[in-house]
């Protein structure tokens, strides 16, 4: 529960095309996408007041000159008040946007710039990314020392949702086969020729059952947000993309401590959003579903009650979630084919949202988008946070 | 090439008396004088009740296999050389779970509810870690 139902609004979006790029300082992925997202919601960049640079992962020193106001010199931004840092790994999104939000709602800011950079895919080795992942955010008292890691971590998780429900392999791989389908409509999506299920089965297998296809990879790359009120934002030109409900709800900090390996808080954070929103999960237009690997895309659909529990894997296997499906999902084509960027991949998906609201999503539009549903979640799945968006008020 | 070295536990100061235990092949996790529920990591006070009253007890040892996993590819790299290997979540009789790995068996015959037991295997002079395989009989 938000407090915030109607009262804030997306009102730009900016994002710069996710990939490798050796040559390209992280901070231009930052810069660029906040220049394009205050742009794109028609006001001055003197009217930023607020900014909020998420963390970036691949170099302390790099995520330090975030934290020191780097943005908003590079941008020449001469009213800002604050610059600060919120950060909650894949749920960066939709915290800072609640965050932000709460700001706006109390006065205590008129414009805030969220916005993310990282050079996860040229800032770090292949092996250096893997030994990254299996350190941040798992406990190194407990878990570091048994070989943990974020493939073994997904691992568990769809073991344990597959002897729960039944769901098939081939079901696991098609979510991966639905997001790139819409990866191959978008153009900053890195992964856009066209996959199959037989391809997915055939990948080399990493930990059981997870095969290197059903993995996301890491790459460049950065997007932008500005979040203004209500009222303010229905001068402005973009059709406001207004916050209706939040959920939220942490479970764990060490994995082996989730108390629901493969339900997490989601059911209990969609209530809370669904409830504070008026809607109800039959409503939704688009779902943007964290999606890193793909079982937890399907428990996100499932519980979040768009579908029956165990259903999830049929419906992307009958492509109900593909291009000019019943219930398109993870239109950007998320990690699993745009590319994760750290954070960003939660940042990312809350800015597709928006841009499908606000009917700027070009090949890939879903017509008459007016309600979406995005979650993110960060560390090893430790929380599940649910925010419900629209351009109409219910 | 040179493996690097196995990590070994940062251990918290309240958590020493997990590590020594393990050191001398016995599975203690803590447990509410007050609530009287047990406890797994240690902590500083109940997670349940919030008492500062916790103990140390021994633990049966014996559990279940909630998940698992067999890494054969992509494993972090000091654990490099022991893939094929298993990382498991394994739910202690006392209710509690935690990570470990599962050994003393074909690695592609663990199975989710699996009956297994502790199993110590030294890491260093300082650190010996609880693992757990497959329970006899």
């Amino acid at each position: 529960m938000s407090g915030l139902r109607g009262k804030i609004a997306i009102v730009g979006i900016g994002e710069v095309p996710t990939g490798r790029f050796p040559d390209t300082a992280a901070i231009y992925h930052g810069i660029e996408s906040a220049k394009l997202a205050i742009r794109d919601a028609g006001i001055t960049k003197d009217q930023i007041d607020y900014v909020m640079p998420t963390a970036a992962l691949y170099s302390p020193p790099f995520n330090t000159e975030l934290v020191t106001c780097r943005i908003v010199e590079e941008l020449g931004l001469k009213h800002c008040k604050k610059n600060c840092q919120v950060f909650a790994g894949g749920a960066s999104g939709s915290c800072g946007l609640q965050m932000a939000g709460a700001l706006i709602a109390t006065g205590a800011a008129a414009y805030v710039l969220y916005v993310h950079a990282d050079r996860l895919g040229t800032g770090v080795s292949a092996q250096g990314g893997i030994d990254l992942f299996s350190t941040a955010g798992i406990s190194a008292e407990w878990e570091v020392p048994y070989g943990q890691h974020y493939s073994a971590i997904a691992a568990l998780t769809t073991t344990r949702y597959k002897y729960e429900t039944g769901c098939k392999d081939e079901q696991l791989a098609s979510v991966c086969v639905s997001n790139r389908k819409w990866a191959a409509l978008n153009p900053n999506a890195f992964f856009r020729k066209p996959l199959t299920i037989e391809e997915v089965m055939a990948s080399k297998m990493l930990s059981t059952p997870l095969r290197a296809k059903m993995s996301n990879m890491l790459f460049d790359g950065g997007s932008a947000f500005v979040v203004t009120s209500a009222e303010r934002a229905k001068d402005l030109p973009n059709k406001p993309v207004y916050v209706l409900g939040e959920g939220g709800l942490v479970t764990h900090f060490v994995f082996s401590q989730e108390p629901d390996l493969c339900r997490f808080g989601w059911a209990e954070a969609a209530r809370q959003a669904f409830e504070e929103a008026g809607l109800t999960p039959k409503e939704i237009d688009v779902a943007e579903i964290y999606d890193s690997y793909p079982v937890y895309q399907l428990i996100g659909f499932e519980e979040l009650g768009l579908c029956e529990r165990g259903e999830g894997g049929g419906i992307f296997l009958r492509g109900e979630t593909w291009p000019g499906g019943r219930l398109p999902c993870t239109t950007d084509g998320g990690m699993l084919s745009k590319g994760h960027i750290g954070a960003g991949g939660g940042v990312s998906l809350l800015v597709e949202a928006a841009r499908q609201l606000m009917g700027k999503a070009g090949a890939r539009q879903v017509p008459n988008a007016t309600f979406a549903v995005e979650t993110g979640t960060g560390g090893t799945y430790m929380d599940a946070q649910v925010t419900i968006l629209g351009t109409e008020i219910p | 090439m040179e493996m690097p070295k196995k990590p070994v536990p940062i251990v918290n100061p309240w958590a020493r008396p997990f590590w020594e235990a393990a050191r001398k092949g016995q599975l203690v996790i803590q447990r509410c004088q007050d609530c009287k529920k047990h406890i797994f990591y240690p902590r500083i006070c109940c997670p349940h009740c919030f008492s500062d009253r916790v103990e140390w007890v021994e633990a049966s040892g014996k559990g279940r296999i909630y998940s698992y996993t067999v890494v054969e590819n992509n494993a972090p790299s000091a654990f490099i050389r022991d893939m094929p290997y298993v990382i498991a979540i394994v739910k202690l009789e006392e209710g509690v779970q935690m990570l470990t790995n599962i050994v003393g068996c074909d690695p592609h015959q663990v199975r989710c509810e699996m009956p297994v037991q502790v199993t110590f295997e030294k890491l260093d002079e300082e650190f010996t870690l609880p693992k757990f395989r497959p329970s006899i009989g």
